[in-house]
């Protein structure tokens, strides 16, 4: 049986122009000066978010039905030139598909969760504007068939979860960790920056197809073993690394959780934090060509994953005590992508960001179900049984407890050794200029402007 | 064990000093929030603390230690004024009383006091400073017309005085005429024009400018007024005011995550170790090494540290050491601690509350912890503080010297004080009309009288006016509609058709209201929801005894619920069940944080949580209804007894000692009949219900039940005392006392939800079938009650349409509080206003709009003494007051005396909630609770006579310091008369209506429907028998 290809083009259209459509409903309303209805701009988003989720489940059933395992959709390159291209295209395939109807369905949920949940809300609007600006980043990501694409669904993701971890803005706090989010994010997204340049330089365009052939995924041809390849799967992991969380940039998951609960689920407990996983999903023909990279993978994954472990164990708030335990798994997704049990990390992935995103959103009844389960086992849950760390002894229980407290001492170690020096060195430079500008200036013939106090560190 | 920690080893001489010190720390620790885990949530004053002083004092008091908002801003209070809620009347009432004779003097020959300070209430007065007054005397037409909100008379009247003085005083040549020296330079502005061509707008400009500069000479004439420096206490202040980073924000993000893992419940599956050995210990065990990695500021800790232990400095020692280097000096020091401790006062708060209610937790810490805390925070905050200076001011040298060194530098920007001066009473002239001449001619006295006046009747006082006519209007209101009653008895004749019984709980006002529209026949009453049970309970299905009493009370008795003797076997076939689908779900929660088990749950069945996630999020009703259909197969079987009688002489919490003894239920049961007035005219059939609520993800939940009851749900309470009250012993000695109940009546127990208004009744099967006729006609009465009740609340809330149906409402309700998602599953006791205490003839057929305890007291039956009076009162008085104050505070400054909005609430170690990723602990009531609440303090409405009430306050000092202090507001009704009587600073004033009858309304839905705010007091009809 054969499907007709334009019709599955068109399904992959609506997926992608939905959640578009929604953005851009906001924007026309923002631009006519009219605030948007509590209701309806719940209805909005159910509309929005549901039209391209059965968008999505018919191109599923289309392409198993037809026995289609891939199918790409160009929309037109931007920029061509002799020696590359910029191109805007989409896939079908088992991965991308997957994965939009995860974030589809999950947004959805959120979406008619927070409706609610936002109700009088001084921030409703602004929250679903940010919320539409995700999906729009969640779908092209998971949909995108070149690295530029991918790369700007990756921007569009960053930005709005980083201005909803800032999303109470009144209070000091929010912004602070909403920035320290932002800088891992851009520092991490350099990185992809740098993968899209050097996949152009070497193929001459951005396209994933470039790398894996024209098998589907998770097949692929066997791309030659070259420096090209593992330097580009170094930044590629980089990349993961901080939207995943990934040791060493950890630090900013538990600090994500200043916004409110819908979006800390959505965004820490399932959608953003596995979308590094998906990324070395899709590029996992790099990861094939070099084994030490797959190792350097599972290193990573391994170590994330004990360290989210263990830190998981002592945190006494319930949001982090998720977010660690979501890392934990995150991480062992990684190693499984390393290892290279693609379906097994595809079916892990989806499965855990369900999972999470139900406890994240029950979160708030912590002290009900707890009270609950106490009287149906009929004494306190989880009494003092003896754990693995009491049998350790004393001067290593302290040690590992206040590593475990401190959380690693990831974000200390970056402060201590990487942001401090790095503002001191510029303000040093900034302390020359000023001289140097001075001398030029006639030195000593007017008064040094008075200089306030240096901003605060991060 | 604590003792000897404490005891300074090192400086024996310090001895007396060290024991002064932690004397000074409990006094400050009065101070901090008094609210204990959030799991049983009792509401008390907010501003317990202060309760010594006027109501007025402590509210400044307490918003200069907290730095929170005492009253609503001025702007809100307007909008009041503006909508009518409050009246100008009443304002200028309100203010004249609080002037007195002072009212009527005049100053500086301009105007009077009262209308001085009228138009400062009236009006709002540009208050901006610097550069922002620059802007607005430069940019807007401040300086070319008049003020938009002077009258059209008042502008002509002040534009031609000032012309006339300009034309015929100043230009021409009338002898002796003081000529000011700015005079020629207005004119100058306005050169290009002859005078006589001026137009109006010219001469409008010309007064304002006039004004503006006698304004600015009235200044100069008195000189500069006191400056006052911002009170800076802690060095941290200092280095705030200087512009370098926080350093609080540095010790915090330590000091939380210990505190957290320190006083965790249970959250973390790895507790601190060593956490019994005390908070310092433990702090310092930890931290003596860390190195290379420990944050940039901590780098001395770990010496620190290794020296306070190996020296074996006590914590309290160590805090006299930090406060020596500090230099703190002995004077200050009980304000420098109470600083430093309220700048967490959440965590601070529950260390204090911890260590001193070990009953309240699973995980008690030893007393000293509070001390433990603040030696550690004070060590953290020395190492900030150093760190901080060095790094912003290159500043290297003793602490104790920091705030001399930042004082020299202060970067302090000393704003123009005098151009604000002057434009306030820039502004005034134009509002009261002075004009332009008359101004000119103060004289430096004058001017400093005029000054001083203005600047006396400050923001803060303007406020507390302000809210004494929104409180004056509530309660002339609510005393019109009592006394539009007096005469009247609305009292049903003969037996009553059923009688029920409801907790005085404010929200139980509508419900009872509905009953009697359903039941014209019937009667209720208002009893405290834990009807004299005090009893520590345990249910079937529950693992440990709660107390169900008010908090002040310590139960003495057991009493739990047990199976049917026939249902034993079923019974622990489902507690089985019970306990393995517990161990089973515990299993999956834990197992889903740990790395092997978490990844085959997840990949196994990660994907099926999709079902609940869609199903309780888009259907809460329907999943809820579907779970608790298969929680019936699991729940303990429907048949259950409460063990209420003890044949042991003791009681105790072992099995076979719970319950009271027969003489001991006669007490208890005469007790809430005496009460409550009810000890004639029984109906066949009495309920009695007590309340409780449920919701989904409310950390607060506990804050919704029933306060009577301590923050629990108070269904076996009202069982409890169905069953005391039906054993015929307890009637035979009742009898002896002058109760006599019928044989023929029968008391069933029931709960009412008042979040899902589902209504259940305990023990039906031994209602005799000679009554089961009575009973379920009763039972209809109730439910369709509890239906309208859904119904009314409904149109409270923005997501139920106004056009809802009560059955629809009622669904709305039952969705609402399974709702993941609902941050509002009830609005609690938001817009409590009034208690009412007495019969309910004088109420029944009001529409109180659910804002008034009603208790039940008919002062007929009590004796001289008014003993039955004065026990209520003493329950009531504290309890309710401290419901209101807390509304009071949450609602008055939300981020402040509240908790915030609930959105980013994270639950933490089982405590409280923090804001998102780390927080102090939040207190108090979140914004979502008290959004509609009106903050006026609660008005007792007794009746009783004024000596009566006089004699109670006298022996009772608590009620008397809540009411002469100000804290509730207090109004008899002569239960003879019905007139009323106001208590005002020490005085019974005669309240005098002129209001005419109330407005009249067939039912109650006929009158709320389709508005969504407060409602006017109404006459409804459907509730007063004579119309059945």
């Amino acid at each position: 049986m054969t499907a007709n290809p334009r019709l599955l083009d068109a399904l992959g259209l609506a997926i992608v122009a939905a959640p578009l459509f929604l953005l851009g409903s906001f924007f026309a309303a923002f631009l006519v000066n009219r605030r948007l209805s509590e209701p309806a701009t719940g209805r909005l988003v159910q509309a929005s978010v549901v039209t391209a989720l059965l968008a999505a489940l018919a191109a599923a059933v289309v392409m198993f039905r037809a026995g289609i395992a891939q199918h790409a959709i160009v929309l037109g390159d931007w920029i061509i030139t002799p020696s590359y291209h910029l191109k805007l295209a989409f896939v079908l395939d088992l991965l991308s598909l997957a994965y939009v109807i995860l974030a589809l369905l999950l947004c959805g949920i959120i979406g008619a969760f927070s409706t609610r949940y936002l109700h009088r809300e001084p921030g409703y609007s602004r929250f679903f504007v940010l919320f539409a600006v995700f999906l729009v980043g969640m779908v092209t990501a998971s949909l995108s068939d070149t690295v530029e694409t991918l790369f700007a669904g990756w921007e569009m993701v960053g930005l709005s979860s980083v201005l909803l971890i800032a999303f109470f803005q009144e209070r000091p706090s929010p912004p602070r960790n909403g920035l320290r989010v932002w800088i891992v994010y851009r520092l991490c997204d350099v990185s992809l920056l740098l993968a899209a340049i050097l996949m152009h330089e070497v193929n001459g365009g951005g396209d994933f197809d470039h790398l894996v052939g024209q098998s589907a995924w998770p097949a692929h041809d066997p791309l030659p073993v070259s420096p090209h390849f593992t330097l580009l799967g170094v930044l590629f992991v980089i990349a993961a690394a901080g939207k995943s969380a990934l040791v060493p940039f950890s630090g900013w998951l538990p600090r994500a959780m200043e916004g409110p609960t819908p979006s800390s689920a959505v965004f820490y407990g399932a959608l953003s934090v596995h979308l590094g996983a998906f990324l070395l999903l899709r590029i996992s023909p790099v990861l094939d060509s070099s084994v030490w990279l797959s190792a350097f993978v599972v290193v990573i994954g391994l170590t994330t994953s004990a360290f989210a472990y263990v830190v998981g164990r002592v945190q006494t708030d319930i949001k982090s005590a998720l977010a660690f335990a979501s890392l934990t798994q995150v991480g062992l997704i990684i190693a499984e992508i390393g290892l290279g049990f693609r379906y097994l990390a595809l079916l892990h992935l989806l499965g855990h960001a369900c999972l999470r995103t139900l406890q994240f959103l029950r979160a708030p009844s912590l002290l009900h179900d707890h009270h609950q389960l106490e009287n149906a086992i009929g004494s306190r849950p989880r009494d003092e049984a003896v754990h693995w760390e009491q049998r350790l002894p004393l001067p290593i229980q302290r040690a590992l407890y206040r590593l475990a407290l401190e959380r690693g001492y990831l974000d200390s170690l970056m402060e201590r050794y990487f942001a401090r020096p790095f503002v001191a060195f510029f303000r040093a430079l900034d302390r020359h200029e000023e001289r140097l500008a001075d001398t030029i200036d006639g030195a000593g013939s007017k008064p040094a402007p008075a200089r306030s106090a240096p901003p605060a560190p991060l | 064990m604590q003792a000897p920690r404490h005891e300074p080893s090192a400086q024996p001489a310090n001895r007396q000093d060290l024991v002064h010190l932690a004397e000074a720390i409990h006094h400050a620790a009065h101070l901090l929030p008094a609210q204990g885990p959030i799991g049983v949530f009792i509401h008390h004053n907010t501003l317990h603390a202060f309760e010594h002083q006027t109501f007025d004092e402590a509210v400044r008091h307490g918003s200069m230690v907290f730095g929170s908002e005492p009253y609503l801003s001025e702007d809100q209070y307007r909008e009041e004024l503006s909508r009518g809620r409050i009246l100008f009347s009443e304002l200028r009432a309100v203010l004249e009383r609080d002037l007195g004779t002072r009212g009527s003097e005049k100053i500086a020959g301009l105007s009077h006091r009262l209308d001085l300070r009228l138009a400062m209430l009236q009006y709002p007065l540009h208050d901006g400073q610097g550069p922002e007054l620059d802007w607005v005397m430069a940019e807007t037409g401040a300086l070319r017309t008049l003020r938009n909100d002077v009258s059209l008379v008042q502008r002509r009247r002040l534009v031609t005085e000032a012309r006339h003085w300009a034309l015929r005083r100043l230009r021409g040549s009338l002898p002796g005429v003081d000529r000011p020296s700015w005079i020629e330079g207005l004119f100058g502005r306005f050169q290009d024009e002859r005078v006589e061509d001026w137009s109006d707008e010219r001469w409008e400009a010309f007064t304002v400018g006039a004004l503006w500069e006698s304004c600015c000479d009235g200044v100069r004439m008195t000189g500069q007024p006191p400056s006052t420096a911002p009170l800076r206490l802690r060095a941290r202040d200092w280095l705030d005011a200087g512009g370098a980073m926080d350093p609080d924000l540095l010790v915090h993000d330590v000091l939380i995550r210990f505190c957290a893992a320190f006083l965790d419940q249970g959250i973390a599956h790895w507790a601190m170790p060593e956490r019994d050995r005390g908070f310092y210990h433990a702090f310092c065990e930890l931290h003596r090494r860390g190195g290379a990695a420990t944050a940039w500021w901590l780098t001395d800790l770990p010496d620190h540290t290794a020296r306070l232990q190996d020296g074996q400095v006590s914590a309290l020692a160590c805090i006299q050491e930090s406060l020596t280097d500090l230099g703190v000096a002995p004077a200050q020091i009980p304000d420098y601690l109470a600083a430093t401790l309220l700048a967490l006062r959440g965590w601070a708060g529950m260390m204090w509350h911890v260590e001193q209610r070990a009953d309240r937790v699973h995980h008690a810490v030893p007393s000293g912890s509070l001390i433990d805390f603040l030696a550690v925070r004070l060590l953290l905050e020395r190492l900030a503080l150093k760190a901080v200076a060095r790094e912003s001011f290159g500043y290297d040298g003793p602490l104790a010297g920091l705030p001399g060194f930042l004082a020299t530098r202060s970067t302090d920007v000393t704003l123009e004080s005098w151009k604000p001066r002057a434009h306030v009473v820039f502004q005034l002239a134009q509002l009261l009309g002075w004009p332009p001449e008359q101004l000119a001619q103060l004289n430096a006295a004058q001017w400093r009288i005029l000054f001083h006046e203005v600047e006396s009747f400050g923001a803060l006082n303007r406020r507390r006016l302000f809210h004494l006519a929104y409180e004056h209007r509530f309660r002339v209101r609510t005393l019109e509609a009592l006394a539009a009653r007096a005469g009247k008895s609305s009292k049903p004749t003969g037996r009553p058709s059923f009688q029920a019984v409801f907790c005085i709980d404010e929200r139980e006002e509508s419900i009872r209201r509905h009953v009697e529209e359903t039941a014209p026949t019937s009667e209720t009453f208002g009893a405290a929801g834990f009807f004299g049970v005090v009893m520590y309970y345990r249910g079937a299905a529950a693992a440990d005894f709660v107390p169900l009493c008010p908090v002040v009370v310590r139960p003495k008795h057991w009493v739990s619920e047990t199976v049917d003797r026939r249902l034993q076997d079923e019974d622990q076939r489902r507690r089985r069940t019970r306990r393995s689908l517990g161990m089973a779900l515990q299993g999956f929660h834990g197992g889903s944080r740990r790395i092997v088990s978490g990844a085959f749950l997840s990949a196994a069945v990660g994907l099926l949580a999709t079902v609940p996630l869609v199903a309780r999020v888009v259907f809460p009703r329907l999943t809820a209804r579907f779970r608790g259909y298969f929680g019936n197969f699991i729940a303990p079987p429907p048949v259950t007894r409460l063990n209420l009688e003890r044949k042991t002489p003791e009681s105790s919490p072992q099995e076979g000692a719970h319950g009271f003894l027969p003489t001991e239920m006669v007490d208890i049961g005469e007790r809430l009949l005496r009460d409550i007035g009810m000890t004639h005219t029984f109906a066949r059939v009495v309920l009695v219900f007590g309340h409780g609520s449920t919701s989904m993800n409310n950390p607060h939940e506990s804050a919704h039940d029933c306060g009577a009851c301590g923050g629990g749900v108070g269904g076996p309470n009202a069982r409890a005392i169905a069953e005391i009250l039906n054993d015929p012993r307890v009637r035979n000695a009742l009898a002896e006392r002058d109760i006599d109940i019928p044989t023929d009546t029968v008391f069933v127990g029931g709960l009412h939800n008042t979040a899902n208004d589902d209504l259940t009744f305990f023990d039906i099967d031994r209602v005799p079938g000679s009554h089961q006729f009575e009973f379920e006609v009763a039972q209809k009465s109730v439910q369709e009650a509890a239906i309208r009740n859904a119904h009314e609340r409904a149109r409270r809330f923005g997501s139920a349409p106004l056009g809802l149906s009560p059955i629809a409402a009622k669904r709305h309700m039952e969705g609402r509080s399974e709702d993941l998602s609902q941050v509002r599953p009830e609005w609690g006791h938001a817009t409590n206003a009034i208690c009412i205490v007495g019969r309910r003839e004088r109420t029944r057929g009001l529409f109180l709009d659910r804002r008034a305890f009603l208790v039940s007291y008919d002062p007929m039956q009590d004796d001289a003494s008014n003993v039955v009076l004065a026990r209520i009162l003493g329950a009531v008085i504290p309890v309710c007051s401290g419901i209101n104050l807390e509304y009071y505070f949450s609602r008055v400054d939300s981020p402040g005396w509240g908790s915030g909005s609930k959105l980013p609430h994270n639950v933490t170690g089982l405590l409280g909630v923090m804001d998102g990723a780390m927080s102090d602990l939040r207190t108090g009531l979140p914004w979502q609770m008290v959004e509609i609440h009106e903050p006026v303090r609660l008005l007792f409405v007794i009746e009783t006579t004024r000596a009566a009430f006089t004699a109670i306050m006298e022996k009772n000092p608590a009620i008397k310091t809540m009411v002469t202090h100000g804290w509730v507001q207090v109004a008899v009704m002569d239960p003879k008369t019905q007139a009323l009587r106001v208590y005002q600073e020490g005085v019974w004033e005669p309240f005098l209506t002129t209001a005419g009858p109330l407005p009249v309304a067939a039912s109650s839905r006929e009158w709320y429907a389709g508005w969504r705010d407060h409602l006017e007091f109404a006459e409804i009809l459907a509730a007063t028998p004579q119309n059945a």
